[in-house]
């Protein structure tokens, strides 16, 4: 009754719901949660591909390797998004426009 | 039948976390609402046979990078909602009744096309038996360090570059 | 599905009858649900216990601290006081529920559940005896681990939502604190795992012995110190003192809870309590040797082999005094923490942070490496063994 559909499925709506977040919120932090989002639809494709389709474990370290990746990603970019306060005040993705200064 | 209601569980945790963190306008409520995902994510991954990796995701995510989110709204703190400045209701045209009618219909029209191409696929595509349940803690053991060697080390030398970057960031400087 | 306790139960010929005779009256296979009903009840059970042995924790907390300050300590409800737990539960529960106008509503109710559902959840996973685990996973440790953590993140929102500078102070601490202290608690877990090769709490305690010189703790030098980075790293992570930053009364009234009263107040109590009680549970797991008995009293054999004792009768001794080991061992520890309560000063934040990141963190990672190096070079033998090896090739010599 459970069938790779229903976890293609559920991957895909985390996707959407990440990419909504990206699209419709201008605040970085919540651009990030988006991220973790749409890492954890690609993590959870992998596993699922590898219990219905072929079952040796290579999926399984992809999804190890997503949640590492993730946890780098969240490190450096929330040091990224408090430094980028104390020089603007703000954390809103519009005011990231400039180069320099 | 057990991992069938975990599975609805799980699945609601999912849907209805994800659709929460889109629509929750305090940001806030948009991370723990993301953790609650992430449970749902361990879960399905449970559904999936995949036990180390439920751990491995409770523990990154609950014990690590939620809390940094979190921090991280509390440093800037900012709970509201931006707003979306040079976004798309000030571009005159956009945001009225005919972009909505125009999206709506080359989304079907899309989805259309989308859905032709997969169900070639799945008329072929036949459930077999799923194997059993097994651990898969030493299995992952072996293959991470005789496959997945150069991956592993290499993924160490990311997270210690993660580590002193994200360190040198976000270390107050005298102006 | 593993149920441990299920899986110990059906070993008994009463319980194939009854499963027999079951199926045959009702008309199906009752196989999966009476497993379903014993393992509900064995939950019901241990949650109540938890509660009961965190209730108690208050208890004994105000008995011993006033034992070491010379005084008499709570004496009127029931013999000795015993039943005080139960009076200030009633209190909490007739108390106003106060939510503060300016507090964050949804967080603020949350917080105190997040709290006590993953301190609760650590429970499925603790070998209470060789029977008598709820589940024996394969990823024991780190489930726990995971599980846990849930804890720093209610104490960071309860702290968040309560609008209040000393909560919110408390509650930023107490994140930090369990966070970083993770680390080197993680690294101690780490080196034992590479001991006993397995994650499972049922391996990591089977591969120890019931005396003392077959414990973990007297392993080798590097597992010595790594329990001594264990308890204190677990006395940060319950947030218990002299790590107890997060609801530091003169400074801080009183931490991430401030604001928070009747039953809310009580579960964050009872999740604190009830965490000190698994997180001594797990060092005694890991450390000393958990359930097991001295003489392998404990599965049963000598009870039906020597005294000609009935299976069931001698397992279920077995087990009983598996229990027996369990709790005195955790109790001892349980004891010890609030001995050092009320014997240290609290620490200041910022050597908190030193102690963790400058002492802990290195010495855990030490122990690693020397663990590693341990099991390579003496093949996972015990010091005792190392040395009485040596002494009897030396003696050849002469």
């Amino acid at each position: 009754m459970v069938t790779l559909g229903s976890y293609l499925f559920l991957s895909f709506a985390l996707f959407v719901a990440g990419l909504a977040v990206i699209i419709a919120r201008k605040n970085i932090i919540a651009m990030l949660l988006g991220i973790e989002l749409m890492l954890n639809a690609a993590a959870l494709n992998f596993v699922a591909y590898t219990r219905f389709v072929n079952s040796n474990i290579d999926g399984h370290i992809m999804a190890l390797f997503i949640i590492v990746i993730a946890a780098a990603e969240a490190a450096v970019g929330l040091a990224i998004v408090i430094r980028f306060f104390q020089l603007r005040e703000s954390i809103h993705i519009d005011d990231a426009a400039q180069l320099q200064n | 039948m057990f991992e069938n209601i975990l599975f609805f569980i799980s699945s609601f945790l999912v849907l209805g976390g994800a659709t929460m963190v889109v629509l929750s306008k305090n940001l806030m409520h948009a991370c723990i609402f993301l953790l609650f995902t992430l449970f749902g994510v361990a879960g399905l991954y449970l559904t999936l046979g995949a036990d180390f990796l439920a751990a491995a995701q409770l523990v990154v995510y609950a014990g690590g990078v939620v809390i940094l989110m979190l921090f991280g709204i509390m440093l800037t703190g900012g709970t509201e909602n931006k707003e979306n400045r040079f976004g798309i209701e000030k571009i005159p045209g956009m945001g009225s009744v005919k972009t909505y009618i125009v999206a709506g219909v080359s989304i079907l029209f899309i989805a259309t096309v989308v859905l032709k191409i997969i169900a070639n696929y799945m008329r072929h595509y036949q459930q077999t038996d799923l194997p059993e349940y097994m651990t898969t803690v030493e299995r992952i053991g072996h293959s991470l360090l005789t496959d997945h060697i150069l991956a592993f080390e290499i993924s160490s030398i990311l997270l210690l570059g993660a580590l002193i970057g994200a360190a040198m960031i976000a270390r107050p400087r005298k102006s | 599905m593993n149920n441990t306790i299920v899986s110990y139960l059906s070993q008994f010929e009463g319980h194939q009858k009854f499963l027999a005779v079951a199926s045959e009256f009702l008309g199906f296979d009752v196989t999966a649900l009476v497993g379903f009903v014993i393992f509900f009840t064995a939950c019901f059970i241990l949650v109540n216990v938890a509660a009961a042995i965190g209730g108690l924790g208050t208890y004994a907390e105000r008995k011993i601290s006033a034992d070491i300050q010379m005084r008499q300590g709570p004496n009127r409800v029931g013999p000795y006081g015993l039943l005080q737990f139960l009076a200030d539960g009633v209190k909490m529960i007739l108390k106003e529920d106060v939510v503060p106008a300016q507090a964050d509503k949804f967080l603020f109710n949350i917080a105190p559940l997040l709290a006590l559902s993953g301190v609760f959840a650590t429970l499925a996973v603790l070998p209470l005896s060789s029977g008598f685990i709820l589940t024996d996973l394969n990823i024991g440790i780190f489930y726990l681990l995971g599980v846990g953590s849930v804890v720093g993140v209610a104490i960071f929102v309860g702290g968040y939502a309560s609008n209040s500078k000393w909560s919110l102070l408390g509650g930023m601490r107490g994140a930090s604190q369990i966070i970083s202290y993770e680390v080197p608690v993680t690294m101690s877990i780490i080196s034992i795992v590479l001991l006993s090769g397995g994650m499972s709490l049922v391996t990591v305690t089977e591969s120890q012995g019931g005396l003392p010189h077959q414990w973990f703790i007297l392993h080798n030098p590097f597992t010595f110190i790594g329990f001594f980075v264990m308890f204190i790293g677990t006395l940060a992570e319950a947030n218990r003192a002299p790590f107890d930053l997060p609801e530091a009364e003169s400074e801080l009234v009183s931490g991430y809870h401030t604001e928070y009263t009747g039953m809310k107040f009580a579960f964050f109590a009872l999740a604190e309590y009830a965490e000190v009680f698994v997180l001594c549970g797990i060092v005694s797991a890991l450390y000393l040797g958990g359930y097991k008995v001295p003489m392998d009293l404990g599965n049963g054999v000598f009870f039906v082999e020597n005294l000609g004792l009935p299976a069931v009768i001698g397992k279920n001794i077995g087990q009983l005094l598996q229990l027996g080991a369990f709790f005195t061992k955790t109790f001892l520890l349980y004891y010890v923490v609030i001995w050092i309560r009320w014997t240290l000063p609290r620490m200041r934040v910022d050597d908190l942070m030193t102690l963790c990141w400058k002492y802990l963190t290195p010495i855990s990672l030490f122990n690693l490496i020397g663990c590693a190096i341990w099991v390579y070079f003496f093949e996972n033998q015990s010091m005792w063994s190392v040395i009485f090896k040596a002494g009897a090739a030396g003696a050849g010599h002469h």
